[in-house]
């Protein structure tokens, strides 16, 4: 994989859900999403976002889960983020 | 008019806010988090970066209020804000927050816009990995509030003095502060 921007970003992953799942598959050596190391850095901050990720996607809503998924990857073509 | 009928008489993301409060409480955390709890980068610095994004996102009610809250961290300077909104290179602010600025401005353009070019000339101003994330989540999540904002069409006051009192508020209380969904004037009253 190639290497982040920040070095202190990939090398430091806090203790915590994300943290393991990138020790896991670094020890397997298998290829991640590098969002891992994003949500595993500050999770003070990452946690809401994940939260918040929670609520619109899946929360109470008229739109079906499917319909919000399709609305989140259409977004994200737009701005041509494969992930 | 905003696009869908929210509460009336809240103006900019308030309208929302009010509209739909289990996304607002996450919205609002993230915005104490990376704007005004204790960091590296301080309240007035971390404010300005977002004023800048939401200047070039073209964000009335944003670029008001944080540019706003931005000033009153900064001992009241209204004009530096200014002009780091129209030319961040020759204000008179540290070389370091000049360079975070260029990435935050790339971020707004696409994430794809940031070299490391960028990030180097942030490293070599002493800036710190944990300042360089934040600037590039600080800039991200802006484009995220400017498009919520202005997405939905909502209303934003076009009267100085009520994002003066805004902001004026906000750099004392921070974003957790009880009532934050109350309607317009309510900073002026109080």
């Amino acid at each position: 994989m190639k290497p982040m921007f920040l070095p202190e970003i990939e090398n430091s992953p806090q203790p915590g859900g994300r943290g393991d799942m990138i020790r896991l598959m670094r020890s397997s050596g298998k290829e991640y999403p590098q969002i891992w190391h994003l949500f595993a850095y500050r999770p003070k901050a990452t946690d809401l976002l994940g939260g918040f990720t929670q609520e619109i996607m899946r929360g109470e809503s008229p739109l079906s889960p499917g319909l919000r998924e399709l609305i989140a990857a259409f977004t994200s073509a737009g701005n041509h983020c494969p992930f | 008019m905003p696009h869908i009928k929210l509460p009336e008489g809240f103006p900019g993301i308030r309208g929302p806010m009010a509209f739909s409060p289990t996304t607002t409480k996450p919205l609002r955390e993230l915005a104490e988090v990376l704007l005004h709890a204790p960091n590296t980068l301080s309240p007035g610095e971390r404010e300005l970066i977002a004023t800048y994004v939401s200047s070039l996102n073209d964000c009335h009610y944003c670029q008001s209020c944080h540019g706003s809250t931005a000033a009153h961290h900064l001992g009241g300077n209204f004009e530096l804000v200014d002009n780091v909104k129209q030319d961040f290179e020759s204000a008179t602010v540290s070389d370091k927050l000049k360079a975070l600025l260029v990435i935050a401005g790339k971020v707004q353009k696409s994430g794809k816009a940031v070299t490391s070019e960028d990030v180097e000339r942030a490293r070599r101003q002493g800036a710190t990995d944990r300042e360089i994330h934040d600037t590039v989540l600080i800039a991200a999540a802006f484009c995220m509030y400017n498009r919520y904002v202005d997405g939905l069409a909502t209303w934003a006051p076009r009267d100085f003095e009520v994002y003066r009192a805004i902001g004026a508020k906000t750099a004392k209380e921070g974003y957790l502060r009880p009532g934050g969904e109350e309607p317009i004037g309510q900073e002026i009253r109080s």
